[in-house]
């Protein structure tokens, strides 16, 4: 790809980008959210059209129109969000909308023997008679990778695909990459794990603010001259979190909480959240943590058991009451939960006070003071582009995210229920993200802080507690001599003995 | 800049194809098209009475496409303009045959709010059902398009009867909209209908209400995990729709025929949904697109008229309007395209 231009209302999303992949290799393509990744392999792929500069395929100078012509070229995708249909088999899923031979009378034996073939060659185990939605995360991936496969592709491009894998199937699908490399498939790889970059790649392409900067080969490099190179500045430090300032009565407290869906019961928790400490709730998605950020905030209503927050019982509040009370929430559903795609950076910042004293007067909305508002927020954010009138969805998902943190957290903010704060965000933002709770937290805020990543949890806690199936398996005290081990066996269903319990 | 020649090459596209489909229909019915097109324009803007007749059909669109056009915003797809308009009528009717001494202005204001309160009503039922139990409002309202339709012949065949005549039609209405420019049909519901631009304008563009129906409509469980009432915010676009569509309703019957009739509403709460399309859901939009219809319907009337040739051929040229217009990503498409490569 040479000299690729594609600008957007407002942004420059790439600004005459190069990009080279040799057959057999893996290229880590790396860059923050917003530099321009994600255009630029949909450039690739057909889904946008460049506004000036070419692709070259094979040496061949080539314009794809629609994704139809690089599958037809030999590229597959493979997006961040997978594109299976649920109910159909996996098979179904791979075949879909090809015309095999004999259409539409096709022979399914011989087509499943191909793919299982295909499936052996590249280690890339999966039972092809199950339906899409038995399969666990890393089986659907592996899904996606086999259908790019069977239409041919010689060029992969995989986008963020550890985001949604345990470490260990992390290591599985590295096999199947360096697989895939020894049969002389190219593969691109977009990421801003920098382990993931040293352990896999051979050549990494470095993209900021829509520009390359360097293309080298990993084994020159390290990650930290990486992470420099892509965020333009040295690394921000760690969070410091301040010793917990100790005593005084919960900020909120669960007693007994159950959450029913579809009559089962999905959590049953008892917890205290003091001001001025972050909690961290560690598990494996899906056990409940959804249910636990939603019924503090009072999206879900909880079948049993009372809600006491600041001193007060808000069992029964709406979301309203309960933001205007302090408690602010950062989902982990930025697009259908925390966002208005549709609706502008404005408007969205004003999601949560529009109707509050002085943004609404006499009943009617007063632009200037919204205006003020937003400007502030995108000052002390740094959200870009700094526009107001620029539609959310234009966004990447880190400045999404910094509008929602803008919009959440104030001086009134009491109660911060984090859940996922930093999934999806790259380093930069990351760590602007935690250093934005911690700061929080020293300010005297309690903060419930959910999360997948262990790491984030360790770093952040006070006070660590592990969900399992909706219920809680403990409370521990972070500190120097919690072993990860026992929260990993706490992780998957152990809970914590009586005499272990470090907190009461 | 670049922007501004996308829009003006739209515009010439789709007045070409318009045109073009025009002559082969005129063609089709032996008539010479430019003829057609003189009679089509001077029934328009030939005389101070055509011109009046434009906006005399206008005004209903206008108030239900209105209506129409907030519900499509809130995320409500209220088809059901049609009936509602109906029972702003009968809610009229019962009020201005109320046999009551009053002034004439105080009578029709109180039948034009009955109007008001009888379509707010009618829309409330879906309204209610979608908003409580997630039941189709689209099919909903549809049916009780029907529903109306049968009960305002039911009633004018009973008791709303004018009971001096064997005909299904109510009395002579006593009060009635003002006239604004004698001699025309024109009315006071005009000036009516321009007000409530304004009103939803500012109802939708500068108010906390307005704001939260616009994020109900564009996404509703952002709303409800950020504490926007997403039932209440439902049932509010629909009942101020079913509100506006009644005004309608009334605005016929009180400006216009003066007695409730099966035919009084005659299919424009349908084509008030075509309105708020077409506007782009938008009441400037609304207003533009209202009169537009309306000057359509004009011209293909006094064609009709005078040179035989069916008024039927503009509900054929509607319906390309609005595919043309629901293509419009397509075109766009097509047109930027070109001028990529003319300019490679």
């Amino acid at each position: 790809m040479k000299g690729i231009v594609k600008a957007f209302p407002g942004v420059i999303a790439n600004n005459h980008v190069n990009l080279s992949v040799k057959a057999g290799e893996i290229h880590a393509l790396l860059g923050e959210n917003g530099a321009g990744k994600t255009t630029l392999m949909n450039i690739l792929y057909g889904l946008y059209q460049a506004d000036s500069g070419s692709v070259y395929w094979k040496g061949e100078k080539v314009h794809f129109h629609s994704p139809l012509d690089a599958i037809a070229a030999g590229i597959g995708m493979v997006h961040q969000h997978f594109t299976l249909i649920p109910t159909m088999t996996v098979l179904q899923n791979i075949i879909l909308g090809l015309k095999e031979k004999g259409y539409p009378f096709i022979k399914i034996t011989e087509i499943t023997e191909s793919i299982q073939a295909l499936a052996k060659r590249y280690g890339l185990a999966v039972d092809v008679k199950k339906r899409v939605c038995e399969l666990s995360v890393g089986e659907q991936q592996r899904v996606e990778i086999l259908k790019a496969l069977y239409r041919g592709a010689e060029l992969l491009v995989l986008d963020e695909p550890t985001a949604v894998l345990t470490p260990q199937e992390t290591c599985e699908f590295f096999e199947v990459l360096r697989r895939l490399k020894s049969e002389g498939h190219a593969v691109i790889l977009i990421t801003h794990r920098m382990a993931e970059i040293m352990a896999i790649s051979d050549r990494v392409t470095i993209l900021r603010d829509g520009s390359d900067l360097a293309v080298m080969n990993t084994q020159d490099t390290d990650p930290a001259s990486l992470a420099k190179l892509m965020i333009g500045s040295e690394l921000p430090e760690r969070p410091v979190i301040e010793p917990h300032k100790g005593d005084a009565a919960p900020l909120l407290e669960l007693k007994d909480i159950v959450v029913k869906k579809e009559r089962i019961s999905r959590l049953a928790i008892s917890l205290q959240v003091y001001p001025g400490e972050i909690v961290g709730i560690a598990g494996v998605d899906g056990n409940g943590q959804k249910e636990l950020a939603e019924v503090i905030c009072g999206i879900l209503s909880a079948s049993q058991g009372t809600i006491q927050y600041d001193g007060q019982d808000i069992t029964k509040a709406t979301v309203y009451q309960r933001f205007r009370r302090g408690i602010a929430y950062i989902s982990d559903d930025r697009h259908h939960d925390g966002l208005v795609l549709d609706m502008n950076l404005r408007q969205n910042l004003m999601l949560r006070k529009y109707k509050l004293s002085p943004y609404t007067k006499h009943g009617c909305l007063n632009r200037n003071k919204m205006d003020e508002f937003s400007s502030s927020c995108i000052g002390k954010y740094q959200i870009k582009p700094p526009s107001p009138g620029i539609k959310m969805r234009l966004l990447s998902g880190g400045n999404q995210q910094k509008a929602i943190l803008a919009r959440e957290i104030s001086e009134e903010a009491k109660l911060i229920v984090a859940c996922q704060p930093t999934r999806g965000l790259d380093i930069g933002a990351t760590m602007q993200v935690r250093s934005i709770l911690a700061e929080q937290r020293n300010r005297g805020a309690g903060i419930l802080l959910i999360s997948a990543d262990l790491d984030e949890i360790l770093s952040l806690s006070d006070r660590i507690a592990v969900l399992f199936r909706g219920q809680l398996m403990g409370v521990l005290d972070n500190g120097a001599e919690l072993k990860t081990e026992t929260i990993g066996s706490m992780m998957g269903g152990r809970p914590l003995a009586e005499g272990e319990t470090t907190y009461a | 800049m670049r922007k501004y020649t996308v829009q003006v090459a739209r515009a010439l596209v789709y007045t070409g194809l318009t045109l073009a489909v025009a002559t082969l229909l005129i063609l089709g019915a032996g008539a010479s098209p430019l003829q057609c097109a003189g009679v089509f324009i001077r029934g328009i803007f030939g005389s101070l009475n055509g011109f009046a007749e434009v906006l005399v059909k206008a005004a209903p669109l206008m108030l239900a496409g209105l209506g129409i056009s907030i519900g499509f915003r809130s995320g409500f797809f209220n088809i059901g303009a049609e009936g509602q308009m109906y029972m702003g009528a009968i809610a009229a009717t019962v009020v201005a045959m109320w046999p009551v001494q009053m002034p004439s202005w105080i009578h029709v204001t109180l039948a034009m709010a009955a109007a008001f309160l009888a379509g707010g009503l009618w829309a409330f039922i879906p309204g209610i059902l979608k908003a409580k139990f997630g039941i189709s409002e689209i099919i909903n309202t549809l049916m009780l398009n029907y529903i109306a339709f049968d009960l305002t012949g039911i009633l004018i065949r009973g008791v709303l009867q004018d009971s001096t005549d064997y005909l299904p039609q109510s009395p002579a209405l006593g009060p009635e909209l003002a006239g604004i420019l004698a001699p025309t049909r024109l009315h006071a519901g005009f000036l009516l209908a321009l007000l409530m631009v304004l009103i939803v304008w500012w109802l939708m563009e500068h108010t906390p209400t307005g704001f939260e129906l616009q994020v109900v409509g564009s996404n509703k469980r952002a709303a409800r995990c950020l504490g926007i009432n997403v039932m209440k915010s439902i049932v509010i676009a629909s009942c101020l729709g079913g509100g506006l569509a009644g005004i309608a309703g009334a605005g016929e019957l009180l400006g216009i025929q003066h007695r409730l009739l099966e035919g009084l509403v005659g299919g424009s709460g349908y084509t008030a949904i075509l309105v708020a399309l077409l506007g782009r859901n938008n009441p400037w939009g609304v207003l533009a697109a209202s009169i537009g219809f309306a000057a359509l319907q004009v011209g293909a009337n006094t064609m009709q008229r005078q040179m035989g040739i069916p008024a039927a051929i503009v509900s054929i040229l509607t319906g390309f309007i609005v595919i043309l217009l629901l293509c419009d990503a397509l075109i766009l498409k097509l047109i930027e395209k070109r001028k990529v490569e003319g300019a490679a």
